[in-house]
């Protein structure tokens, strides 16, 4: 009688013991080799969601002018005066009004030239939201390069 | 008689102890459990939401508001769902909590506009435990025995392909990327795929395949494709040494058509050079790449005369329609002299030193080789994209990806790859590394980039086992093939439209201009110039028409077809008798919008939209009005914004545009032929 109750107090210790141990244990993650391969793309220069669509919609709409990087520097930049700016380097993109206003009704709108057309006919709330996003994390991506 | 007396001597004096323990253990319990769920994460997380609600809301909001107590759940039969996120998200569709702390912040973007809560609600979406009313069981966060936590927001997409079955589905990038990677690379032709259907991918007929390859480039490519062409769209089929052997023995006995006689031709005769300025005139490079640049339509031309034999290719060029009925390649009208030196520019400016003679074709006679090479053909299901007659038809040789989404992640291989059991990283590494999933795989490895990979696999991770009600599913709509007859068929036909053109959403898309209103958009004279030698209308795309060599009266067909039957009524009639005020005031605003950042006037402009100097002579008015006004109407995509333009300037700008390139016109303005 004792006997069998000490044996299963040792089961009952050893299995506390292996069950403490799975869960204060070394962590062994598995990876997620998936999401892993999508960050590593969408995620270059710290992107967020929101970030990387807007990215999706600027390389569609805006880079043939503005350039792939927001620097300006775009296959169509040199057919345009004034030119357009390095937006990476530009104050102009911390202020999200005055982005969304010039996206949604084109650079004269903030009393620039109109070669920068307005886009809030054309585009969803939401895809200019995403542009705005976009344009504003380019700001950070210029404090992380050396 | 034992048992008796024991129950006499222990039983009557406890049983009211037992009792007594009985009742405190209940009333213990009890009053645990009542404190449990006094103190619950949703209750504590509602009492820091009310908290939170008195700082975000003036008074008169909060007086509005409608107070939080209690579970609240959506209950949405039709999707089997019961999604109590919104006991603890309270703010997730009050504009007043944008930006505040999780979980009360608004739920981010217009989603919830078009994605109403009462409709779809959370899960849906998100997945994840819709039932729990704590954190951790709502597995925010992977869960052990949780088969679909919440998708992080890198792979959501995969459910919105639920729901939305367009090929080419709005605002989910990754989404849309996957499933033209799976269009473009033809999984469908070896695997069922729900949502693909009626698509094709075909890669060359083989009937005739010894008499178009050399053997020695045959053997490399069954052993690797991508050694020879990087971008090839066939996989590697991991063949063993004598797989390769047979199979090639195989391949180069079949030899059902002899190419067409060239033996009138004198090889001695070509003309290089002339073969080069043909090969930049019929604009090869839209649809075939050299050294990595040109378009994906057609195959890599940079090492073409390794793989070819001259007689084969002076053929091909010669009528591709032969050799290969659905080919997207055009026939064109060229003499056997300009064959002649376009197959010589080919075979010799696309071809690396060592190729060597071209040897003659062998004959295969060993009849167990040849039986062996046809079993490989089989076994390895490459019917599935080539055509061999003679062949089984093995039909889909893959299994079928029906409701791949919901297979059970514990009980799919995942080899020796450390890696969370989900089906998501099991379609991921199935697609990337087909061969370490430690089960044997007939699949080939494609060499996709893991970026590539981990699209194709969340657009394949949208594919469920049960389908949803019809009306949350938006249907991809099913393009009706498009096949004229008559002369206009036989041109079509010929020239190859709708490799690159599309009508009623049939048809390929290298081109940017559907021809379904094209008659309405485009001048009948200007088509039937164009169509003899095509120039560039936007500048700067890369892929433009070829220059056919088309019969002047062939051009007057077609553009005759277009004026009459590719009408789009609603943008026919308009009243073209412009004033010269008009004119001046469309100037000024072509000016005034910056038009002039996108489309060329002369030599000043941008290279974005097409340029303008001649759209007097090439665009109808009509077309030009109905364009400024409503653009994204007729191309969701375009690069042209909607200026929101009165019917005044719209009419203003037609009559400017109008006017551009053509002579009367401009003498009419004071002689500014620009």
């Amino acid at each position: 009688m004792r006997a069998r109750a000490s044996r299963a107090a040792a089961i009952m210790a050893l299995a506390l013991t292996t069950s403490v141990a799975c869960r204060t244990g070394p962590p062994s993650q598995p990876g997620d080799p998936m999401l892993d391969a999508i960050r590593a793309e969408e995620r270059q220069g710290d992107l967020s969601y929101v970030e990387s669509q807007g990215k999706h919609l600027f390389l569609h709409y805006c880079a043939t002018c503005h350039g792939d990087e927001a620097r300006g520097d775009g296959q169509n930049a040199s057919n345009l005066s004034p030119p357009p700016p390095d937006m990476t380097a530009s104050k102009s993109i911390l202020d999200a009004t005055l982005l969304e206003k010039v996206i949604t009704q084109g650079s004269a709108a903030v009393g620039r030239s109109p070669l920068s057309p307005p886009w809030g006919r054309s585009l969803s709330r939401q895809e200019i939201d995403y542009l705005v996003a976009y344009c504003q994390s380019l700001s950070r991506k210029k404090t992380q390069k050396p | 008689m034992g048992v008796a007396v024991e129950v006499k001597t222990i039983a009557p004096p406890r049983l009211h102890l037992v009792f007594a323990g009985l009742g405190l253990a209940f009333l213990l319990i009890f009053s645990w459990v009542l404190f449990h769920e006094g103190t619950a994460e949703w209750r504590t997380t509602q009492a820091r939401f009310r908290r939170l609600e008195t700082t975000v809301k003036n008074p008169h909001q909060l007086a509005q508001s409608v107070s939080v107590a209690g579970l609240r759940q959506i209950w949405l039969p039709d999707l089997g769902r019961v999604d109590r996120c919104g006991t603890c998200h309270l703010g997730i569709d009050d504009p007043a909590f944008t930006g505040a702390p999780r979980p009360f912040a608004a739920h981010p973007g217009t989603w919830l506009s078009t994605h109403p809560t009462d409709r779809f609600g959370c899960t849906a979406c998100h997945d994840g435990q819709g039932q729990a009313t704590d954190y951790a069981n709502a597995a925010h966060q992977p869960q052990p025995f949780v088969s679909r936590p919440m998708r992080p927001l890198e792979t959501i997409e995969a459910n919105c392909g639920a729901c939305h079955r367009a090929l080419d589905p709005p605002d989910a990038p990754r989404l849309a990327e996957g499933r033209r990677l799976i269009i473009e690379w033809g999984c469908f032709s070896c695997h069922d795929i729900p949502g693909f259907e009626g698509l094709t991918f075909r890669g060359p007929a083989l009937d005739s395949i010894g008499y178009k390859v050399r053997p020695g480039w045959l053997s490399v490519w069954l052993g690797d494709p991508k050694s020879y062409l990087p971008q090839s769209r066939m996989g590697k089929f991991r063949l063993s040494p004598d797989e390769i052997a047979n199979l090639q023995g195989f391949l180069l006995s079949q030899r059902a058509q002899a190419p067409l006689d060239n033996t009138g031709v004198d090889w001695k005769k070509a003309d290089t050079a002339n073969g080069r300025a043909l090969f930049g005139e019929l604009r090869c490079v839209s649809c075939h790449a050299v050294n990595g640049r040109g378009g994906t339509m057609g195959p890599e031309l940079t090492r073409i005369g390794d793989k070819v034999r001259r007689p084969w290719l002076f053929s091909y060029l010669k009528d591709p329609h032969r050799v290969q009925p659905d080919t997207p390649m055009l026939r064109y009208r060229l003499t056997d002299d300009q064959l002649r030196d376009l197959t010589a520019f080919l075979y010799e400016e696309y071809s690396s030193a060592g190729a060597g003679p071209e040897p003659t074709p062998a004959t295969y006679q060993d009849a167990r080789l040849l039986a062996a090479g046809h079993a490989v053909f089989e076994r390895r299901g490459c019917a599935s994209c080539h055509q061999l007659a003679g062949t089984k038809d093995t039909g889909r040789i893959g299994p079928s990806l029906a409701g791949i989404a919901d297979r059970d992640p514990d009980e799919l291989p995942y080899g020796s790859n450390i890696v969370r059991h989900t089906t998501d990283n099991y379609i991921f590494l199935k697609v990337l590394l087909p061969d370490t999933l430690g089960q044997p795989s007939s699949m080939p490895t494609y060499g996709f980039t893991p970026a590539d990979a981990a699209k194709i696999a969340l657009a394949l991770a949208s594919i469920r086992k049960t389908d949803l009600p019809a009306s949350y599913v938006l249907r991809r709509p099913a393009p009706v093939p498009y096949r004229p007859g008559g002369k206009f068929g036989e041109l079509v036909t010929r020239y190859r439209c709708l490799s690159c053109h599309s009508v009623g959403g049939f048809g390929g898309d290298l081109s940017t201009v559907p021809l379904d209103r094209i008659g309405s958009q485009l001048q009948h004279d200007y088509v039937a110039k164009y169509l003899l030698n095509p120039g560039a209308v936007r500048v700067s795309v890369e892929a433009r028409m070829p220059v056919f060599h088309m019969l002047p009266e062939e051009a007057t067909s077609i553009a005759d077809y277009f004026s009459t039957v590719f009408l789009d009524d609603s943008i026919e009639q308009y009243d073209t008798n412009f004033t010269a005020a008009e004119t001046r005031r469309g100037e000024e605003l072509y000016g005034q919008l910056g038009c002039e950042a996108c489309h060329q006037l002369g030599t000043k402009g941008g290279y974005v939209g097409p340029e303008l100097s001649a759209s007097g002579a090439r665009l109808k008015a009509g077309w030009i009005a109905a364009w400024l006004s409503t653009p994204q109407r007729y191309k969701p995509d375009t690069l042209q914004p909607d200026y929101g333009l009165s019917s005044t300037d719209v009419r203003a700008l037609t009559a400017y545009l109008s006017s551009l390139g053509r002579r009367d016109a401009a003498k009419a303005r004071g002689g500014d032929a620009r």
